[in-house]
């Protein structure tokens, strides 16, 4: 309903607007291997792919390392507001790796330039 | 983690009582202490209180392997306890990195505790804060993938212990605002009144969520054994403690 929208734009400001449009496109993929670990890949406006780590806040893009982790004025990154909010609504899309490659996937992230 | 890191120095005096000691880990903690202070002694302790009775393995990760085991706190070593302690000895941010991102593809049962010592050393190489937060966060889904592993509403405990330097240059000081941001319970061993041939440490656990602040005393004697006592103020009982002239409140 309209108020949770309101209620969510109050609290996030234009990182809502931009999340949910993220869901809108189902970017946000949930990638799980055989071993039970899962990871997000959230696939960003600008055609690049961010990770999310599924199990505490974090995740790769400049917006993160900057405004959440070192200037503290954002609490999470529209990217991360989008894992969560697709979270609640059920509508990640999902895709099975093997055990190698969600290592891979978790050590590609490190590589990846800020 | 911050149950099992009580249990460990709430067994040192007489305030340890069994109904404390319940098997749950509690949240991920961060050690913070100067060189010498006695972490990696505390991690060890911390290592063979998880290995008890019933306990998964424990899973102690450290740049390069002790010279000498460190000294017990009080408890004689067990070697059953000791078996199961896997140590491994990731020799750079790279490797760490390496065995954090593959923990899922280990064979075996998943550790009830994941010990990390000397994390300074491995943020050293890499001072980036984004790598610096993806370290810290990927030793958290690692705890929290063991713990999956684990089920049954178990969980498997994180402690990692950071070395803070005298004079905090704001390199240091940004790493730590970061890392305390992943560690909701945090363990400071602060220098307190050292005594002569021995050196005193006042151990101060936030346990994070609701729980109340704990302070112990803790020295080393010169045979390198870890003694540890209540705070006195705390405590009930002043004469337990040394240094009581110093009691008083930060």
């Amino acid at each position: 309903p309209d108020e949770y929208l309101l209620s969510l734009k109050f609290l996030f400001g234009s990182s809502a607007t931009q999340a949910l449009d993220l869901v809108d496109r189902q970017s946000i993929t949930l990638i799980s291997s055989p071993s039970g670990r899962r990871v997000y890949q959230v696939l960003g406006s600008s055609g690049k792919t961010y990770t999310c780590l599924a199990s505490c806040h974090y995740c790769s893009c400049p917006a993160f390392a900057f405004s959440v982790l070192r200037k503290s004025d954002s609490i999470l990154c529209k990217h991360l507001l989008a894992v969560y909010l697709s979270q609640v609504m059920r509508t990640c899309q999902q895709l099975s790796v093997s055990d190698k490659q969600l290592t891979d996937i978790l050590l590609m992230e490190k590589k990846q330039e800020p | 983690m911050a149950e099992t890191l009580k249990r460990v120095l709430s067994r040192g005096g007489a305030a340890w009582s069994r109904e404390e000691n319940n098997p749950a880990a509690g949240p991920p903690l961060l050690l913070l202490g100067a060189p010498g202070s006695g972490k990696t002694t505390l991690l060890f302790a911390a290592a063979l209180e998880a290995a008890g009775e019933g306990q998964g393995p424990v899973l102690f990760l450290t740049r390069r392997p002790f010279q000498s085991l460190p000294r017990g706190t009080g408890t004689a070593l067990d070697p059953m306890r000791l078996q199961k302690i896997r140590f491994q000895y990731p020799p750079s941010t790279r490797e760490l990195f390496w065995l954090l991102s593959s923990a899922h593809e280990a064979p075996g049962p998943a550790p009830s505790l994941l010990l990390l010592d000397g994390l300074e050393e491995y943020l050293a190489e890499d001072p980036e804060p984004q790598k610096a937060a993806y370290l810290t966060a990927l030793l958290l889904d690692t705890a929290a993938h063991f713990s999956h592993r684990l089920g049954l509403g178990r969980d498997c405990g994180l402690m990692v212990a950071l070395q803070t330097q005298e004079e905090a240059d704001s390199g240091d000081f940004l790493h730590l605002a970061l890392l305390q941001r992943y560690f909701p319970a945090q363990c400071w061993l602060q220098p307190d009144a050292p005594g002569p041939g021995e050196h005193g440490l006042r151990a101060c656990l936030e346990p994070g969520g609701l729980g109340p602040r704990t302070e112990w005393w803790v020295t080393f004697r010169s045979d390198g054994e870890m003694m540890i006592a209540p705070w006195p103020t705390q405590a009930g009982d002043p004469s337990s403690g040394k240094g009581s002239s110093s009691a008083g409140q930060p």
